[in-house]
Formats: structure tokens, C-alpha cells, sequence
């Protein structure tokens, strides 16, 4: 089998990098692509805790215009406290 | 630092001032990242002047500490323990096996054979 020309490879690869859009880069030489590849890890490391969720008292002050009747305990035995 | 905590308590698990201070670092990484990302990739390109690498390097190291992620550290969800964490459960040793045993853990069974 006769060997291919090292142009011909290299042209090869050109047109390879053009259809799937990568860099042409056939010395090797470090350009640092590869941070730009890497995705972004922040979103789910943020999300590591979980959310606060609603309280008596903010679901209170959503529902407030239907006018119903809540029962907040940790806030009766506060003013409770205070009272006596 | 308290100029990443966010001025109102935001999360709904275990709380102390360790929680808090991770979830403040994942917070301040999180929204720093596309800025380390980029310096780091004008550090470990070579085609660029050797001077704006430097620079790059000077930047990236003299940015705040919270905005690193090697600061960021796994907590137990339950008790804010900093040790034995199981990362699939985020949870202390302790409290993943009282959990467990307690059936609050789809899928986890003791086992026995």
C-alpha cells in the first residue's frame, strides 16, 4: 500500500475541521481550546441547597384577599411571650 | 463575605453560618465563572503575546477568594456537617443512615443476604 502524502492528510483535516467546526490546529500548538469546551458548572452547583419554601406567614400575605382564617402558632405563642 | 451573602436567608434546609457561607461561595462562583473561564483560556493560549498572558494570570489570581471553586464544599443537607458527606445524598454518614432507616430515602435498603 503506498503512503499518503502528508499535504493530503492535512487537507483532509481542514475540510474535516470545517464540517464539524472545530479549530484547525494540526501542529499541536496549545490554543486552549479546551476551557472553551468545558461547560458551565455554576447552575448546578448553586443549586446545591435546596430552596426556601413559603411560610405561614408569606402564604398569609398571598391569600390575604380571600380573607381566610390562619392559624400561626409560633407567632400566637411570640405575642403570648410578650403579652405575659 | 458577607458581600456575597444574600441579604435575606434563602435556603430551606439545615442553617448555620457554615451553610450559609458555602452556599454564598457556590453563589459567587456560579456568577463569576464565564470571567475565571475566560482568563483561563487567555492563560493556556499560546498564540497570544506573552504579555496579556501574564496579565491574565495576575487577573485571575487576584480575584476574590469566594470566586474559586475549590472553596466550594459539600454539606450535609440535614446537619451541616462538613465530613462524611455522601455526595449522592448530600447528607452526613449519620444522618444518611437514619434516614435510610427511617424509609425517607427512595430506592436505599439495608442490607441483608
Amino acid at each position: 500500500m503506498a503512503a499518503v502524502p502528508r499535504a493530503r492528510l492535512l487537507n483532509l483535516m481542514k475540510a474535516q475541521c470545517e464540517v464539524f467546526s472545530t479549530t484547525y490546529n494540526p501542529d499541536g500548538i496549545r490554543m486552549g481550546n479546551k476551557i472553551l469546551r468545558q461547560r458551565l458548572r455554576g447552575p448546578t452547583l448553586a443549586k446545591y441547597y435546596p430552596p426556601k419554601g413559603p411560610t405561614i406567614g408569606t402564604l398569609e400575605r398571598v391569600f390575604k384577599r380571600y380573607e381566610l382564617e390562619t392559624i400561626n402558632e409560633e407567632e400566637e405563642d411570640r405575642q403570648e411571650h410578650l403579652a405575659g | 463575605m458577607s458581600m456575597f451573602r444574600a441579604k435575606k436567608l434563602d435556603i430551606g434546609c439545615f442553617v448555620n453560618i457554615k451553610t450559609i457561607r458555602d452556599h454564598s461561595k457556590r453563589k459567587a462562583f456560579a456568577q463569576f465563572e464565564p470571567e475565571r473561564q475566560a482568563l483561563r483560556y487567555i492563560i493556556r493560549n499560546t498564540t497570544l503575546p506573552p504579555k496579556a498572558r501574564a496579565e491574565a494570570q495576575l487577573q485571575l489570581t487576584q480575584m476574590h477568594c469566594y470566586t474559586r471553586p475549590t472553596q466550594i464544599r459539600g454539606r450535609c443537607i440535614m446537619g451541616g456537617k462538613g465530613r462524611g458527606v455522601l455526595r449522592d445524598f448530600k447528607m452526613s454518614r449519620y444522618n444518611f443512615r437514619m434516614q435510610a432507616l427511617a424509609g425517607n430515602i427512595p430506592g436505599v435498603k439495608k442490607a441483608s443476604w
